[in-house]
């Protein structure tokens, strides 16, 4: 009998020691940075909080980033819908292959990602001279900024909504298109209602991610201060000028996006759960 | 008039799923295709539907033809084994989705679409779940659904793969039912897939049975079932007990058994008795089993030591007496069909005995 | 004699969305790449050797190869824990704590960098009691590899939970009814099933701290030879318009990755197949 309850102790013994050790990681190497944005933002005070958006630089960072995204994303986004359709509800030949090549990005430095922009469109590029010859800049400009983004954010929406699509097979469209519906009724009134939590989130984690790359907009950007930065960067230049606060500032803007996107993923599984557990 | 196929054929890869059927379904008839797993039946179904393209041939529906036209220009109502319910839509909203898609034109007033609607849910009798959302309604319910959705948009023909093929048995008869009731109130060229032979019979106006994507018979269910053309059709309809070799001899004349022929008996129509009549079969009893208002019993030839199956209804089982494992009777097998391997060659008719030529 | 009609869909619309999936493709990733590799080309192959077998150079690849290496391995140990806690067993804040894995996913790696810089620097929050034990975090190979950790979490986690949830639980009561106890059952059982994920998610944690650049460059302190990434090291030779150069180094890397990649894809398609086979 002692025996028994000795044996239930140590196996919830054990069950608390492993939860305990899984949290203290997760407390270490997750919630104390997320702490540390905060506090040292907030540490001194929370005039000087605000203050440090009313800087013109600041400003214009933000401006900037809130551009790149607004380009990059809808663009990723259609590419997204339109990939995911053709993997996902038709069968062919290579179908692997195109997957890997879509996922490059996952697997490619963000470094490497500016370089080669870089070495297509920079001053010693493939089209430097075109460029210079007619007064267009990609480099160390917005445009730079907005394709290095685009190759970044590439893959989000895209492998969002290829398991989503898969699973939920094509009978439906199938059966739109018996009852007389044409491609776009039925991909407007049936397919799109059907993966609209997935794409979603895709969509703002392609938009947490776009705003806040920085290896491959460092390289392209060419940092000029109130032109071609971005928050990422301008918390760069503020954290190397030992403007910590500033640079928390500004940093603690994209960590509550960054907070409003996981949020964002729970309720998309929940939503697709329910979906799932009724359809 | 109705549906007509002209040779037609369709490959996937090497193989033929349907192999050069020529086939007319009658109008206003509820047919039914019914063929094992693989005999080629979804497939030219789906080829009506134009939801699979035709690789030779054509079909062409009240005389015009259909083989060049997409599933939109068809306009045949199809029910599909899942339901494929539109999940985000409420049950008004699936039904109506066939007449909101169609061009302005031809499109209904929003108060003809609900009156159509709600016409279509009494029809199927869930005029209460017009709010609801699949999810919400069982399996049976679904599906009723489905069939309401597919004749909203009044289509000429109806096709239905596998229909009760997801759901319990009790919803399945009941379902059964109620579908060939839809079908003698509307009267709609109906052709649906089965691998269901149970339920081809009970339902069907009109079989076509399939394997390896061909035609092996078609027929009304009781021409199907009593006077099968070949081997497949008489084994795939109803029960039946095989005899081979051996178990041949005496009921081919003259002739030896050579190992292609094979016969077919139903179980119901092997009589059993306590004595020795003619030519009946030693038997020793290994089983019993009361099924419903029939008894089956499980015996084994003495001479050759196979076992088959023989039905009896209860009240004849009861003339023969408490039957009890170990009784030995004696089984008649007079109505046995053979068929003998060959093409188109007729056998001597033997007293009582029938054989039929057929293709294997 | 038969017509073989071109290939026909019932759903609409394939050739359109695969041609412009197609050159998307091309036009964003694979002719970029194409020109890196390119202009990597242009290099004379002494040239391109004495590049990449630079003594700055090659202490960078292997800076870069074993904090990765090993940040992927503490992210497989505790990766896995975290998942088999969160999929076993029940406790307050499951859910929160099952949200924030993704964080590392989420937030901007620049962020994270300072963050990381601010706790581990000798007078941070955690770094002020090392420092006073004499040990340095920040600004050494341990600070880039508390990065790379930091970075990699989510991957192992998010590959093993899947496999975990789905396991069956017969299998494992079919072992009790054997005899087995919880360690057998483990070791026997649950290990082998959920190896195949573990694996992926190194493989994924391992291939994204190689690359990574944000949350390292600004806790490595960037001293050649000792705390010098590679993405710096390219970045470097770009500001000295050395793109010969700073291409050569990436083309080294490009080509690991990618035989990473491969390697990752080949070993789920054989498990995948084998798994099928069972």
């Amino acid at each position: 009998m002692n025996e028994l309850v000795l044996e239930v102790k140590f196996v919830s013994m054990k069950k608390w020691l492993l939860i305990g050790v899984a949290l203290g990681f997760l407390g270490l190497f997750i919630v104390i940075p997320l702490l540390a944005v905060f506090s040292e933002a907030l540490k001194k005070g929370i005039q000087l909080y605000f203050a440090a958006f009313n800087d013109a630089d600041a400003l214009s960072a933000i401006k900037l980033t809130l551009v790149t995204a607004a380009i990059s994303v809808p663009i990723n986004t259609v590419f997204g819908i339109v990939a995911a359709w053709a993997i996902a509800k038709f069968d062919f030949r290579g179908k692997n292959i195109l997957i890997t090549l879509i996922d490059i990005p996952f697997a490619v430095s963000p470094v490497i990602a500016g370089l080669v922009f870089v070495l297509l469109f920079g001053s010693q590029g493939l089209f430097g001279s075109f460029l210079a010859a007619h007064d267009l800049k990609i480099v160390f400009a917005v445009p730079g900024i907005v394709l290095a983004t685009i190759f970044v954010t590439f893959p989000f929406v895209v492998r969002e909504l290829i398991p989503m699509m898969q699973e939920q097979g094509t009978e439906e469209e199938q059966a739109a298109m018996t009852l007389g519906a044409n491609g776009w009724q039925m991909f407007f009134r049936v397919t799109l209602p059907n993966i609209k939590w997935g794409l979603l989130y895709g969509v703002i984690l392609c938009i947490a991610r776009a705003m806040g790359e920085f290896g491959a907009v460092s390289v392209v950007s060419g940092h000029i201060r109130g032109l071609t930065n971005t928050i990422p960067l301008h918390v760069e230049i503020l954290y190397n000028e030992y403007n910590f606060q500033a640079a928390f500032a500004m940093a603690s803007l994209l960590t509550m996006l960054a907070l409003v996107t996981l949020g964002l993923k729970s309720l998309v599984e929940w939503k697709t759960k329910k979906y799932v557990n009724g359809g | 008039m109705g549906i007509s196929l002209k040779e037609v054929t369709k490959e996937f890869g090497t193989s033929r799923a349907v192999d050069n059927i020529t086939l007319d379904i009658p109008t206003g008839d509820f047919t039914a295709l019914l063929g094992p797993s693989g005999s080629g039946k979804t497939t030219l179904l789906r080829l009506i539907a134009g939801l699979e393209k035709i690789d030779a041939g054509t079909i062409l529906l009240n005389g015009s033809d259909f083989s060049a036209k997409t599933v939109r220009e068809r306009k045949v109502g199809f029910v599909f084994q899942h339901y494929a319910l539109f999940k985000h839509m409420n049950i008004f909203d699936n039904i109506a989705f066939g007449l909101k898609v169609r061009p302005r034109k031809q499109r209904p007033s929003k108060k003809e679409i609900t009156e159509k609607v709600m016409e279509l849910l009494k029809l199927v009798q869930l005029e209460h779940t017009a709010s609801r959302y699949p999810s919400q309604l069982s399996g049976g319910q679904r599906q009723r659904i489905a069939l309401a959705r597919a004749l909203a948009i009044e289509p000429e023909v109806l096709l239905l793969d596998e229909p009760f093929g997801a759901l319990d048995a009790k919803v399945r008869q009941e379902l059964r039912h109620w579908l060939r009731e839809i079908h003698q109130k509307l009267n709609i060229t109906t052709l649906f897939v089965t691998h269901d032979q149970e339920e081809a019979l009970e339902m069907a106006d009109t079989i076509v049975v399939m394997n390896h994507g061909r035609v092996e018979q078609i027929g009304p269910p009781e021409e199907v079932y009593q006077n099968p053309a070949n081997a497949f059709v008489y084994s795939f309809l109803g029960r039946v007990n095989e005899l081979r070799g051996a178990a041949l001899r005496g009921y081919l004349g003259n002739t030896i058994p050579n190992g292609d022929e094979v016969g077919y008996i139903r179980p119901h129509e092997i009589g059993l008795n306590r004595t020795l009549k003619g030519s009946s079969v030693p038997t020793e009893v290994s089983h019993v089993t009361r099924v419903g208002s029939t008894v089956r019993i499980d015996l084994k030839r003495l001479d050759l030591g196979h076992i088959f199956e023989a039905e009896m209804s209860t009240e004849k089982y009861r003339e023969l007496g408490p039957v009890q494992k170990g009784d030995i009777l004696y089984a008649d097998l007079n109505h046995i069909v053979i068929f003998n391997g060959k093409n188109n060659t007729t056998q001597p008719v033997l007293e009582n005995k029938t054989l039929r030529a057929a293709y294997l | 004699m038969l017509k073989k009609l071109s290939r026909h869909r019932a759903l609409p619309g394939f050739g359109l969305s695969m041609g412009y999936t197609v050159v998307y493709l091309s036009l964003i990733i694979l002719i970029p790449l194409a020109v890196l590799f390119l202009k990597a080309s242009t290099l004379s192959f002494t040239e391109f050797w004495r590049t990449v077998t630079d003594e700055r150079v090659v202490a960078s690849y292997k800076l870069t190869l074993w904090t990765s290496f090993f940040a992927a391995f503490i992210n497989l140990v505790f990766g896995t824990l975290i998942a088999w806690v969160l999929v076993r067993y029940d406790f307050w804040g499951k859910r929160l704590a099952d949200a924030i894995v993704d964080l590392p996913f989420a937030l901007p790696t620049a962020i994270a960098g300072i963050a990381l810089t601010t706790i581990y620097a000798p007078n941070g929050w955690i770094g002020k009691y090392f420092a006073a034990m004499g040990i340095k975090i920040a600004y050494t190979p341990l600070g880039i590899m508390i990065a790379l950790t930091f970075i990699g979490l989510p991957f192992v986690v998010r590959s093993v939970q899947p496999v975990l949830q789905d396991l069956d639980s017969r299998y494992e009561e079919a072992a009790a009814t054997l005899g087995a106890n919880s360690m057998q059952i483990f070791f026997k059982i649950i290990f082998p099933a959920i190896f195949p994920a573990m694996m992926t998610g190194f493989a994924l944690a391992f291939a994204r701290a190689l690359g990574e650049y944000g949350s390292v460059v600004f806790i490595s302190g960037n001293m050649p030879m000792k705390t010098e990434i590679i993405p710096l090291l390219i970045i470097t030779k770009l500001e000295q318009f050395n793109y010969g150069g700073a291409a050569a180094i990436a083309a080294v890397m490009l080509l690991f990755s990618f035989i990473l990649l491969f390697l990752i894809n080949v070993w789920q398609w054989k498990t995948a197949k084998k798994q099928q086979m069972i």
